[in-house]
């Protein structure tokens, strides 16, 4: 027997949870702050409601359990799905619009050696029962205000529309093979491919001009005005209003420096039907999180309903503010606690927490040990309890002065960071 | 960790070696870029440009290098970047390094691979590129067992290890000479510009541009 974690899952321990813990504390408090509740899931879903969005409707493969009933399981792919599920099955009479929010494990099968986790952590949001350009807008503010309040000040935003693809597939008036192959190519994002298909025979010209250089636009308004242009030419000028004036709230409300409009971002074969998204930040050459508009889900659990979210990935949020050197201090410990007396320990220690110290308890320690012990947990402070007086010791394991009675302030909150002199 | 190593502002470019190597450089130097260090790298293989970094790499590396942002662009084979199945985005086609993937089968086989199939309901096929194979023969709905190889692929058939072979062919030359003939056309190929989607996101500006020369470039080149 190897004791190791099975291939594609890892511990985490000290500094780094206590560092994800406080991110994802920081993202909890934004989502908490526009009103989204928490929800929970189980980690196992049955099989069935996972393929209920389609072939090609989880992000990826999803990890299969079988259970002892010979009932095929799956393990979470991402939060999306089941909260569908709950939406449309307890929470069906809900006058809605519903919002919200999860940090929760999800689960994807990978091949071997592609460096890829199965198990990682999501934090999102899912606003269903509203539709309409102030509801995308809210998802995309949403997000961008999270990853600012975590500390994150350099990310790109690029959101599209699956919609103006589907406009010009349907405006070519090609059999449905060709379209097929069109969302295909552009979904695996293969401008040649692309262009190849919109140069056939039969592809009106103007339609073909379009394809081949809409999936390759992207800036702010203007990128949008090109887009309608093209539309208009292909005689389906409405196709990226939605988008527009989404587009136009985000710009009123001082997002546009992080927002980008990419029509290139287009997620067709999933189950998104409107604006689609993608988070990037510098260093990373993954996406930190994503999201979109996905109204015909809820359909496949038989109760239909607009719907959008997204989810940030907090492990590549953590790799991001490593890159932007934005990693929150883990917090330190003020305290150790010791002395012989040990009902005198816990009743030292606890005063000491009521003026809101970080405490350890080492009962027994005194002088010299009790500081080795502090130094061991990087404790600002060594601490014994003796003659109903907490003394602060010396680096020599001496009385150097008594704590005031209540306490001072915590000295993490003092030095802020310092170390103690 | 995921991380992109250029974060300046040059780009990072993967160029493979081998096949496809004097074409990229030379598609790169009429592009405009300064690929000098590139024409005699030495044993370096990462060589810095004016205006772009360079990463020479093997070419089945290339996808792996762009999907997980270690480079910004690259240039690599379409069949390479189909084999590999990573998420990349794929922005000119370069047109060199044109190559046609085939099943091929000995000529002097008595009796065919196909004659075989019916009695025995299965073909054993080698390659090194066990995905596009798989789908190839998913898609003509015929069954096959895949071994895969790491190169010689032409010999796998005169040693009796597989029935057909699916591989790589320019020009025809080297199946001929191990006595193969082609069966059937899998799919063919040609080097690609491709992109890391967050890099297209992020430093789109540099990216298009760097596209775009290069889609001047092979066009006058095609063109003269």
């Amino acid at each position: 027997m190897r004791p190791a974690t099975a291939r594609g899952f890892r511990d985490v321990l000290l500094d780094e949870a206590a560092e994800r813990e406080a991110v994802a504390a920081s993202l909890v408090a934004v989502f908490d702050s526009w009103g989204y509740s928490p929800v929970e899931t189980p980690v196992v879903e049955s099989h069935e409601v996972m393929a209920a969005a389609g072939p090609e409707g989880g992000e990826a493969a999803p990890f299969r359990l079988l259970d002892s009933d010979g009932e095929l399981l799956a393990l979470r792919p991402d939060m999306t799905l089941p909260i569908a599920r709950v939406a449309a099955t307890r929470l069906a009479d809900d006058a809605g619009p519903l919002r919200v929010r999860y940090l929760a494990p999800v689960f994807r099968e990978h091949a071997s050696f592609r460096g890829q986790a199965r198990q990682f952590t999501q934090a999102g949001v899912e606003l269903i029962g509203a539709n309409g350009p102030a509801a995308d807008a809210e998802i995309v503010a949403l997000a961008a205000e999270a990853l600012r309040a975590v500390g994150l000040t350099e990310f790109t935003i690029a959101i599209g529309s699956v919609e103006v693809l589907h406009a010009f597939v349907d405006a070519a008036g090609m059999p449905e093979r060709w379209g097929t192959a069109v969302l295909r190519a552009a979904h695996a994002r293969n401008l040649p491919e692309v262009r190849r298909l919109a140069a056939e025979p039969g592809v009106p010209a103007e339609v073909a001009d379009a394809l081949a250089r809409v999936l390759r636009t992207r800036g702010g308004a203007d990128a949008i005005d090109a887009c309608r242009a093209a539309l208009s030419a292909c005689g389906r000028p409405g196709a990226a209003d939605g988008l527009a004036e989404t587009f136009s709230i985000l710009e009123g409300i001082g997002c546009s420096d992080v927002v980008v409009v990419d029509f290139g971002t287009v997620r067709s074969f999933g189950y998104y039907t409107g604006m689609v998204m993608q988070v990037y930040a510098p260093g990373l050459g993954l996406p930190v999180g994503g999201g979109g508009r996905y109204d015909r889900l809820l359909a496949a659990y038989d109760r239909p309903a607009p719907a959008a979210g997204f989810a940030i990935g907090l492990e590549r949020l953590m790799i991001a503010l490593a890159e932007a050197g934005a990693t929150p201090k883990a917090k330190r410990v003020d305290a150790v606690v010791g002395g012989l007396d040990r009902a005198a320990c816990f009743a030292g220690a606890a005063a000491l927490r009521q003026a809101g110290w970080r405490v350890v308890l080492a009962c027994g320690a005194t002088s010299l040990e009790l500081v080795r012990a502090a130094e061991r947990v990087d404790a600002f402070e060594a601490i014994e309890a003796a003659d109903g007086a907490l003394y602060r010791l010396d680096r020599a394991g001496g009385r150097a002065d008594r704590v005031g009675e209540p306490p001072d302030q915590p000295p993490s909150r003092r030095f802020s960071g310092r170390r103690r002199p | 960790m995921v991380r992109t190593a250029g974060s300046g502002d040059v780009l990072r470019v993967a160029v493979p070696k081998g096949a496809l190597f004097d074409d990229s450089v030379s598609a790169l130097a009429r592009a405009g870029y300064d690929v000098e260090g590139l024409r005699d790298p030495g044993r370096s293989l990462i060589v810095r440009g004016a205006e772009a970094e360079f990463v020479i790499a093997k070419p089945t590396d290339v996808p792996v290098y762009v999907a997980y942002g270690a480079v910004d662009v690259a240039i690599a084979g379409r069949d390479v970047l189909e084999e590999a199945a990573l998420e990349v985005v794929e922005l000119v086609d370069l047109r060199f390094g044109a190559c046609r993937f085939v099943v091929a089968e000995p000529v002097s086989a008595t009796r065919s691979a196909e004659e075989l199939y019916r009695h025995l309901g299965q073909i054993r096929v080698a390659t090194k590129y066990p995905r596009i194979t798989e789908r190839h023969f998913a898609e003509r709905g015929l069954q096959v067992e895949i071994i895969k190889l790491a190169g010689n692929i032409e010999i796998a058939p005169l040693i009796g290890i597989a029935d057909w072979i699916v591989d790589i062919t320019a020009t025809g030359t080297t199946l001929r000479e191990n006595d193969l003939r082609v069966v059937e056309e899998v799919m063919e190929s040609t080097a690609r510009f491709v992109a890391n989607p967050a890099s297209l996101a992020t430093k789109s500006d540099r990216v298009t541009d760097m596209a775009e020369r290069l889609s001047r470039a092979v066009a006058a080149e095609k063109g003269a």
